[in-house]
């Protein structure tokens, strides 16, 4: 019996971090030992898609999505990766939704996967550059990091923000890391620590920048009821992913305004989604962003956000970026997984009861931005 | 080989000139140049050599190091907006850590980007200076 919905019925992690010793397939074999469980996916799995950004660059693996097929022994069964810079894993969730409301395709399996660590950080930084412009930003090797650091200097500037003010978010997710037993980074850290650690582009720090990890989650989506009973630890109604683009930076009228993400954050209220009832995760690769994106959702007045994320509920349980860690294309993936869990069976000893979760992703500085829209089932 | 001998010459002008397009409908000006006015839509537009004058409306001085140009740090990267009004992200040198400040009044200027290994091609673009003298040729 299929449903018009579609559903988040099962979802899979393994903790980001350093994993010399483990491949990428390594890493997946895990994810899907932990999904075989219930059900071995080769019996109900009809289609895989892969969300994977660095594959060509760090692996030099073009057609991942069939050598992951391979490995899993799932042939004949199709697969395809997606890459859309950081928010790839949104997007994959994006084509694995549109397969089954298309009515193509019943279930699928969506996976991030990134491998970082397997060079040196210069190495692996050097590859960060591909995320923006090679006309504009890669001629001088200018990152997504330098761009934070420009806005995060306008934004004190104009609101009169010390650095210390600005210190408050790395704590806070560092903070709710500790929880979350699939981050990286699970220790607290101190205003001191974050004002005194190294300069990694004036004034940013490095605790205001996501750490590198190697990364892999899963979740399944199916519009087949039967399953539910069958597979996973409970379920959520995945409702949308929205996307949406923006001009470069240096084209935008407000340099401190997230256009794609505000003209996504506009349409929420379509799905009557209610952001005082709602799990939010999101994309806080740099502090100054996770700022920006609070204002963007209209929950501080503009300038504000550092004094109020204190008092904001249930946002980035995870620790976010910036403490679970960021597998660039696996990090949408876990962003589901984890308020797939934080739902239902909970994600370490953190349950919610909230009605809605809304997951937000962006490339760079907002080139693009996804969101997806969860509601509890039932 | 890591520069490509073809792209370095389809793009010559916006990498050594510093082309901008100007609008003949809304009036503003952007950077690199484009089809149609990232502003307003319009394809009413004309292609220019800017002065290469202009102003540092904020930098950063960075430290993130890649791999090959660990030498090249710090850097000081800034937005610069030039006198015919586009916004422009770039590399200042020839300045003091102590010396770059908002509002510095800046000029482009020639520089080796990269070089391809000892025996391929160099690339070169244009970074900012500190104004010493006129601005690039047009
Ligand atoms: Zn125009």
């Amino acid at each position: 019996m299929l449903s018009s919905n579609t559903y988040i019925i099962s979802s899979a992690l393994i903790r980001v971090g350093r994993y010399f010793n483990k491949s990428y397939k390594d890493l997946i074999r895990e994810l899907v030992a932990e999904l075989n469980k219930d059900l071995p996916i080769h019996d109900y799995i009809d289609y895989v898609v892969v969300s994977n950004v660095f594959s060509d660059s760090i692996l030099e693996q073009l057609d991942i999505s069939t050598m992951i097929i391979q490995e899993l022994n799932l042939t004949p069964k199709p697969a395809v990766r997606v890459e859309a810079g950081e928010s790839s894993g949104l997007m994959a969730l994006k084509y694995a939704h549109s397969l089954i409301k298309s009515g193509m395709t019943s279930t699928v399996l969506v996976i991030g996967v990134e491998k970082l660590v397997e060079y040196p950080t210069t190495v692996v930084n050097k590859y960060m550059v591909r995320l923006l412009n090679s006309d504009v930003e890669g001629r001088y090797d200018i990152v997504t990091v330098n761009e934070a650091a420009l806005l995060m200097k306008l934004y004190m500037k104009k609101h009169g923000h010390s650095r210390e003010d600005l210190t408050i978010w790395p704590i806070k997710m560092h903070e709710n890391a500790v929880n979350n037993p699939y981050a990286q980074l699970r220790n607290r850290i101190t205003k001191e620590q974050v004002i005194n650690s190294q300069i990694i582009s004036d004034p940013l720090r490095l605790f205001d920048v996501h750490p590198l990890g190697d990364g892999a989650s899963a979740i399944v989506l199916t519009n087949n009821k039967e399953l539910m009973s069958k597979v996973g630890t409970g379920c959520v109604e995945l409702i949308d992913v929205l996307h949406a683009s923006a001009p470069p930076l240096t084209h935008r009228s407000d340099l401190l305004s997230l256009p794609a993400s505000k003209y996504l954050f506009s349409k929420l209220g379509n799905y009557g989604v209610d952001l005082s009832d709602c799990v939010l995760e999101i994309h806080d690769s740099y502090t100054i962003l996770a700022y920006l994106i609070v204002e963007e959702l209209g929950l501080s007045d503009r300038g504000k956000a550092p004094y109020v994320v204190t008092d904001i509920k249930n946002i980035n349980l995870s620790g976010g970026l910036k403490a679970r860690g960021h597998p660039v294309g696996a990090t949408g993936v876990y962003q589901v997984a984890e308020v797939h869990r934080l739902l239902t069976s909970g994600l370490g000893s953190i349950k919610l009861n909230n009605s809605w979760g809304l997951v937000h992703s962006m490339s760079s500085i907002d080139n693009n931005a996804a969101v997806a829209l969860i509601r509890r089932c039932g | 080989m890591k520069i490509s001998p073809p792209r370095i010459w389809r793009e010559r002008y916006n990498y050594y000139m510093l082309r901008i397009t100007q609008c003949l409908d809304c009036g503003r000006a952007s950077y690199p140049t484009s089809l149609t006015c990232p502003y307003c839509g319009s394809s009413n537009i004309r292609t220019v050599n800017s002065s290469g004058l202009g102003e540092v409306i904020t930098y950063t001085i960075s430290y993130f190091r890649i791999e090959g140009q660990e030498d090249e740090v710090p850097k000081v990267i800034a937005l610069i907006k030039l006198r015919e009004g586009a916004i422009v992200l770039g590399e200042v040198v020839d300045v003091g850590l102590s010396e770059i400040r908002e509002g510095l009044e800046v000029e482009a200027v020639l520089r080796r980007l990269k070089i391809d290994g000892n025996s391929g091609l160099i690339w070169y673009g244009m970074k900012f200076r500190p104004i010493i003298g006129a601005g690039i040729p047009t």
